[in-house]
């Protein structure tokens, strides 16, 4: 009797489908992370004053660095998830590598981008930003999602089962993450100021494109001495 | 100790004691500068320890670059090494940097890119570091920081081209001006020996932190093969001959 080995992109849903049904059992991100974000963007106004138009002149740059912060909290909940014996047992159902680390980052991406929608809200109302660019906006909100998941999903997958993985991460990935902090800083100002936001999201594509590209021909190597 | 290996304990010791005399001599003979007096001396270590952390980092890449291809662990040692001396050599910059700082700009820190990114890739080869940490197995270790290793080097054109590419407090190359050294004869002959005395240190360093790490693997090797004492070896069965 012969089977066909599934798909690429079956094996990416399978690892996708296991990730977000982790997600929906622990509730991480959204009873977690997400209130622990709101509660930082709180938390800033009460230490540097309550003064409407700093508040609102910050409260872009805030939301940024709030979303790469925390937003790597969600990535690495991967490097907690599972036991040294469940990752053996996923490497031995001869799942593609790269399959896994783009499954994985799809997962991240998405939980990044409802983490960055509630907590834009959040901002909106808390720091009374008027938000411009219904086109561009978007952009550059799912451009940093994106950047972020693959970034944090490749540090994992570089750090996990080493010792202090989970506090390695951040150190891994905030600095490296500069990149798309002033891509996605800069493109929301020059999109207040009415100017081409087009230079900033370029640069964050192929930011994106690059760590892409690196995640995936560094998946099996990496899986092999895990 | 064998004579051969006491020559190469001893070499590079003398080879950085030498060159840091010339480093020195130079450094302090040169005229002080019109303006900044002799605070500019600084500059005849800042410079080089920028250079050198550049030489660095990209040694560790092509370090990482060769292991991942050889998968040959002289290579990671290699990396490794460089790694650790370029982080010195940029705290040493941002360091001297800000001692210059104060009484030039009137402020130990600027958020100027040239700076703020010298940081940030203090931070990123801080975590190549780290990571090399979180695993005794050499593979593993030598494979995760390779990925890392070649991944960081973007850092190094960022930090060089921020005061071209950014309006910069920092002041544009001096030496790698397009249209000439922008400083007078005395000084460029200066600094070139300082970069140049740098960079035998640099090697001298590397010699000695690839020996140090070549040991420290043999032990982990070591201690990882050797057959210790097994489960309850000291636990003894209840002597019953001797009982009433």
């Amino acid at each position: 009797m012969r089977t066909d080995a599934p798909s690429f992109l079956a094996q990416v849903m399978t690892i996708v489908r296991r990730d977000l049904l982790r997600e929906r059992r622990s509730g991480e991100v959204l009873w977690v992370t997400l209130p622990f974000g709101a509660i930082a963007l709180l938390l800033v106004p009460l230490a540097i004053g309550t003064d409407a138009p700093t508040l609102q002149r910050i409260g872009p740059g805030m939301f940024w660095v709030i979303v790469m912060l925390f937003g790597v909290l969600i990535a690495i909940r991967q490097t907690n998830a599972g036991t040294q014996a469940q990752r053996d047992m996923v490497a031995l159902t001869g799942l593609d590598p790269a399959a896994i680390f783009v499954g994985s980052t799809t997962a991240s991406f998405m939980l990044l981008l409802v983490f960055e929608t509630i907590l834009g809200i959040v901002t909106i109302v808390l720091y009374d930003i008027t938000p411009t660019g219904w086109v561009a906006l978007p952009t550059v909100l799912v451009l940093a999602a994106a950047g972020l998941a693959l970034l944090s999903t490749l540090a994992a997958s570089i750090v996990s089962t080493g010792r202090s993985a989970t506090a390695l991460v951040p150190l891994l990935v905030a600095p490296l993450s500069v990149p798309l902090l002033l891509g996605a800083t800069q493109a929301w100002e020059a999109l207040r100021l009415g100017r081409s936001s087009l230079p900033w999201v370029l640069l964050m594509a192929i930011v994106g494109l690059l760590l892409a590209v690196v995640g995936v021909l560094s998946a099996r190597p990496l899986q092999e001495t895990a | 100790m064998t004579a051969n290996e006491h020559r190469t304990t001893v070499w590079p010791w003398i080879v950085m004691a030498v060159a840091g005399f010339h480093v020195f001599v130079a450094s302090m003979t040169v005229p002080p500068d019109a303006l900044q007096g002799q605070l500019s001396r600084i500059m005849y270590v800042h410079v080089p320890a920028a250079w050198l952390a550049y030489l660095a980092f990209g040694i560790t890449m092509l370090g990482s670059a060769m292991y991942l291809w050889k998968k040959d662990l002289k290579w990671d040692r290699r990396a490794h090494a460089s790694a650790e001396i370029g982080v010195m050599f940029t705290g040493m910059t941002i360091v001297l940097g800000m001692v210059w700082a104060k009484p030039t700009w009137g402020v130990w820190w600027t958020w100027d890119a040239r700076l703020t990114l010298t940081a940030i890739m203090f931070f990123v080869y801080l975590g190549y570091l780290a990571l090399r940490r979180t695993t005794d197995n050499l593979d593993m270790r030598a494979k995760r920081s390779a990925i890392l290793g070649v991944l960081a080097i973007v850092q190094v054109p960022l930090v060089h081209f921020s005061v071209i590419w950014w309006r910069s407090l920092h002041q544009a190359p001096t030496l790698l001006n397009p249209e000439g050294p922008s400083m007078d004869t005395s000084m460029v002959i200066t600094l070139l020996i300082a970069v140049s005395g740098f960079t035998v240190m640099y090697v001298a360093m590397m010699f000695k932190r690839i020996e140090l790490s070549r040991l420290e693997d043999a032990v982990l090797v070591s201690e990882q093969t050797s057959s210790g004492p097994i489960a309850g070896h000291g636990i003894t069965s209840p002597d019953l001959t001797g009982g009433s």
